[in-house]
């Protein structure tokens, strides 16, 4: 214990997944305990064992999964949203970083959208793009895209000078500094710009599927609360952070995968 | 002190019109930094070296002198911001260099390994650029690659990366992507500054004997004393602030040279005389006098 407060110490994985069920049973255990009291009622706040009740109705009943249908739905569009947002926010922040002038032309268009709420332009395009499937993408894209491009622009810069130094000195062209030092280089904080969009597009999900609720986990959510059954709006979202949580190892470890030379 | 020093340096002689021009020159090198306060720093004031013969040449001078800037300048390796030289210039052959030149690479005291490459690609990486594409084909790329890397004793490490490897072969693979351009003149900036001394003493073994087999004018920035004797054929001394040529040494003695070498009466002595002619033209930086 004499080490508490000791931040570079490793945990052993063990402990820090002890701690970890610890604290996510404790704080079940206090919302059973207060859903028990019967201080708020059912519709306020729902008790654990309905909340998993709800999750296995609409898991599975009647011969058809709610749930999974709904998952299905949600992670299409987030999925085709993010690969949107890599084929033109990667490209587009390589350029920012890598030239001032092409970071004079496109920083107005990008940087002031990080603080804009991003949830008032969803009328604005309701109005552009309808409220079908082209509108849901559309907006996750917005969203997404004005977190990724910036981070894009900030890896490429981070890369040490020397490189590059170094890389004219052996015959390197100046775009050959930026596509074979620069972006190579910087791949790692790329990926980590891109598991920040798709992050943000799963916060986003819930907003993009509530016009127009035909489908998705954002549907399921905004549904339940018309009925006011609101241990299904504590299932859905229960199942939005675990399915965005999966996304996020899924690709952390993939990132780790693919660039084990920046840990080794 | 600056007259008697005068006949030291090497003379500027007028050339003739059938004279080949020297391999590499540094003509009238003037370079100044801006400052915070706005007031320029001068840090090389009228240098002028000629370079004619491949041997290896070391620019010695305290810390923070202005060498390894005059270095950068005679490869054409230049920061993106920073405009250099403020006034003189540099010819290879007889010809203005003002960027990056075929003929010249530079070893990094930091290296400049790529981390993401292994160590057989980071040697093979200067065949990546298209410049070097067209000169060298792919086969024989791949023989210089496995040649060199055999030279400087890395053929078993072919596949590690960078931070698998010792400071000292790091060096190694730096050195051995230099060499494998075949360059006329090889600049190396205080590459061994940062290894122990026993790796040190490894590589500067390594580096005589890589230069018999690759003859190349090599001009090798150091601050220790101790490295400049028992590496160079030829020692220029530079002064601190604005750095100023003040001493240029002929040293004959065979390599490879032997600490006994070092320890005999005339290498003491040029070794005081140096180290003298440095404290007279007080240095701010520091010189390394140790071993």
């Amino acid at each position: 214990m004499s080490d508490f407060w000791n931040p570079y110490r490793t945990l052993a994985a063990s402990q820090q997944r002890t701690l970890g069920v610890i604290s996510v049973v404790g704080v079940i255990a206090t919302w059973a305990a207060i859903a028990a009291t019967g201080w708020l009622s059912k519709n306020q706040l729902p008790s654990p064992l309905a909340v998993t009740e709800a999750m296995a109705y609409l898991g599975w009943y009647d011969g058809k999964s709610q749930l999974a249908l709904a998952t299905v739905w949600s992670v299409g569009r987030v999925a085709a949203a993010s690969l949107l947002v890599m084929i033109i926010g990667i490209p587009l922040g390589v350029v920012m970083g890598a030239s001032p002038r092409m970071n004079a032309i496109f920083s107005p268009l990008v940087d002031p959208f990080r603080s804009a709420p991003v949830a008032a332009l969803l009328p604005i395009m309701v109005m552009w793009f309808g409220i079908g499937e082209f509108m849901k993408i559309a907006f996750l894209f917005v969203g997404s895209i004005v977190y990724l491009t910036p981070l894009v622009r900030d890896a490429i810069r981070s890369v040490p000078e020397d490189y590059t130094v170094s890389a004219k000195d052996l015959g390197a062209t100046q775009w050959e500094c930026v596509s074979r030092v620069l972006v190579p280089l910087a791949m790692p904080r790329i990926m980590d710009a891109v598991i920040v969009g798709v992050s943000v597009s799963w916060t986003y999900i819930t907003v993009a599927e509530y016009v127009n609720a035909q489908e998705g986990l954002g549907q399921l959510i905004a549904n339940a609360r018309r009925m006011s059954a609101m241990d299904q709006v504590f299932a859905g979202i229960i199942v939005i952070i675990a399915v965005a949580l999966l996304t996020y190892q899924g690709l952390m470890w993939l990132k780790r995968r693919l660039y084990k030379w920046e840990v080794a | 002190m600056a007259a008697a020093l005068q006949e030291k340096t090497t003379p500027v002689a007028p050339r003739g019109a059938t004279d080949p021009p020297p391999l590499m020159a540094a003509i009238d090198i003037v370079q100044d930094y801006d400052q915070p306060d706005g007031k320029p720093l001068r840090v090389l004031n009228k240098v002028t070296l000629h370079f004619n013969r491949p041997r290896i040449n070391m620019l010695l001078g305290p810390s923070g002198c202005g060498k390894s800037t005059l270095l950068r300048m005679l490869g054409g390796v230049r920061p993106w911001n920073v405009k250099t030289p403020t006034s003189g210039r540099v010819e290879i052959d007889g010809v203005l260099c003002e960027g990056p030149h075929p003929d010249v690479v530079m070893v990094f005291q930091q290296y400049a390994n790529r981390p993401d490459l292994t160590v057989r690609e980071n040697v093979y990486y200067p065949f990546t650029f298209s410049e070097w594409r067209s000169r060298v084909t792919a086969k024989e790329a791949d023989e210089r690659v496995i040649r060199i890397l055999d030279e400087v004793g890395l053929a078993d490490k072919q596949k590690l990366h960078p931070a698998q490897l010792s400071g000292g072969q790091n060096q190694r693979v730096a050195l051995a992507r230099a060499l494998v351009l075949r360059p006329r003149v090889l600049l190396m900036d205080e590459p061994f500054g940062a290894l122990d001394a026993q790796t040190r003493t490894a590589m500067q073994g390594l580096l005589v004997r890589l230069h018999t087999t690759h003859p190349c004018l090599v001009a090798f920035v150091t601050h220790d004393v101790t490295e400049a004797l028992l590496l160079g054929d030829r020692v220029i001394v530079l002064s601190t602030q604005p750095a100023t040529i003040i001493d240029d040494i002929e040293l004959s003695a065979p390599q490879p040279r032997s600490q006994e070498w070092l320890m005999t009466a005339d290498m003491r002595a040029m070794h005081e005389r140096i180290v003298s002619r440095l404290r007279a033209a007080d240095g701010g930086g520091n010189i390394r006098v140790s071993v």
